[in-house]
């Protein structure tokens, strides 16, 4: 992209090299409009390759023309040809080579997978993590937008509470009007009942006294002469009952 | 043929341009930079973990002014593992085997901390040079003991590096000679030396890392020391 710069400033200033590094050293880094345009997004994964070195690029632009042993061929032709011409001479270093080749292989192969899976489980912990604070927002406010609800609901009942209270509460009164009243009707009824009790108590105490009276005038009317002839005549009635009763038994 | 043995270890020039600066340039053009997305591909990913955990193993016992050495301990760390792992793969040239370079990174790094350690706390970085509890008679010997240990440190730790790669990269180099030659005279005694060529690139790769790892472990120990 700089290097478009230095083409359009070669252009603009039309006197040669010089001139584009004027215009590169007058330039500095980061400060024109073209550094705020949203950059294209990087690759979430490296290009394919193949076996570890080779970009899949490099066979499929072999592909048209040389089919898929193309790129074999090249390769194993330029290490043949630099090993016949003795370009590349076969010493200790090769050997080095080749035992450092074979372990960096073998340890790429076998810890290559674990290690990317560990990288990975780095990124995922990360994004487990924001993800975990979101939804934990999330919930809590679904919490908070039904507990919101049920409060709107409770609103609504809180008529039909208000009338069970105010049934509630005349039926206290009631129930305390109804003792009041009984109370005074048992008062009124032990005053009633203490004033019939004296009537009647007046009235026994002014028979008993007419009685006894009564008779304290009869037994003193009665005069010993009196008495004397009622006795002789119970004893003539009894001798003519027992006469009658002896008749009576031998009849 | 005692020549061609060392020649590996000739700084590289093509027509008398040196090529070391290449070489050196090698690790910062094989690890990508830090994005501004949030989520990275495998290597990136992979590379923040790997310079995360390092540095937090690193700085764990350091106290806290002596974190501002966490970058430049770290991408050290990562210089020199670069260079010394790519420098076991055929023709290449391990700049870590030159002792101008090593004793070029540990006397500055060393002295620095020494210095540090004098200006910042003068009485603790000298107590540094009697260990606790030793006997009295034995205080004068063990100070010049301690001093001498003390300023033998930066040629050790660059001595260290260099002579570990080196040997390294001579006994590959003598044992595939051996290979090469007998190969050819007799093959069954050479199939023995390249399973000990095997196992000594094995033990290659692992001195490559654990020699880095150790250098920067020792420098952050002086540090630890004397912050």
């Amino acid at each position: 992209m700089l290097s478009r710069l230095v083409f359009l400033a070669g252009s603009l200033k039309s006197s040669g090299p010089i001139g584009a590094g004027l215009v590169q050293a007058s330039r500095s880094l980061q400060t024109s409009s073209q550094s705020l345009a949203p950059v294209p997004p990087l690759p979430e994964y490296g290009g394919k390759v193949r076996h570890g070195l080779i970009p899949e690029e490099f066979f499929q632009l072999l592909y048209p023309k040389t089919g898929v042993t193309g790129p074999y061929m090249l390769g194993t032709g330029l290490l043949v040809y630099l090993l016949s011409k003795e370009i590349y001479i076969i010493n200790h270093e090769t050997i080095a080579a080749i035992t450092i080749g074979t372990i960096i292989v073998y340890g790429v192969k076998k810890f290559g997978p674990s290690v990317a899976a560990f990288a990975d489980k780095l990124n995922e912990d990360k994004m487990a993590k924001a993800q975990e604070a979101k939804d934990v927002a999330m919930s809590s406010l679904t919490q908070a937008i039904e507990n919101e609800k049920k409060e709107q609901w409770r609103v609504e009942g809180r008529a039909m509470l208000f009338d069970a209270k105010r049934n509630n509460v005349a039926m206290l009164l009631e129930t305390n009007y109804r003792e009041r009243l009984h109370m005074v009707t048992n008062e009124v009824k032990r005053r009633l009942d203490y004033q019939i009790a004296l009537q009647h108590l007046n009235r026994r105490m002014q028979q008993e006294h007419m009685i006894n009276w009564v008779e304290k005038n009869v037994i003193g009317s009665i005069t010993p002469q009196q008495e004397k002839e009622s006795i002789a005549k119970c004893i003539a009635d009894l001798k003519v009952l027992a006469k009658t009763t002896q008749a009576k038994a031998a009849a | 043929m005692t020549l061609s043995l060392f020649n590996q270890f000739l700084s590289p020039s093509l027509m008398w341009i040196p090529l070391a600066a290449i070489a050196l340039a090698l690790p910062w053009a094989l690890f990508p930079h830090q994005t501004t997305r949030w989520v990275n591909n495998r290597l990136l990913s992979l590379q923040s973990w790997f310079l995360g955990q390092f540095t937090q193993q690193i700085f764990l016992p350091i106290n806290s002014p002596g974190h501002k050495w966490a970058l430049l301990l770290a991408s050290l760390m990562l210089f020199l593992i670069t260079l010394n792992t790519a420098g076991l793969l055929p023709y290449t040239f391990t700049p870590t085997t030159q002792l101008s370079m090593n004793m070029g990174f540990a006397i500055p790094l060393w002295l620095a901390t020494v210095v540090l350690g004098l200006c910042t706390q003068p009485t603790q970085a000298l107590g540094h040079l009697l260990p606790e509890g030793t006997p009295t008679p034995l205080i004068p010997v063990l100070i010049i003991i301690e001093t001498i240990s003390l300023f033998i440190r930066p040629i050790a730790l660059g001595v260290r590096l260099t002579a570990n790669l080196t040997a390294g990269h001579l006994l590959i180099q003598l044992i595939s000679s051996a290979t090469s030659v007998l190969l050819s005279v007799l093959p069954a005694v050479a199939t023995f030396t390249i399973t000990l060529l095997f196992l000594l690139t094995l033990l290659e790769v692992a001195v490559a890392m654990i020699q880095a790892y150790v250098f920067v472990l020792l420098l952050s120990l002086y540090l630890q020391e004397n912050v």
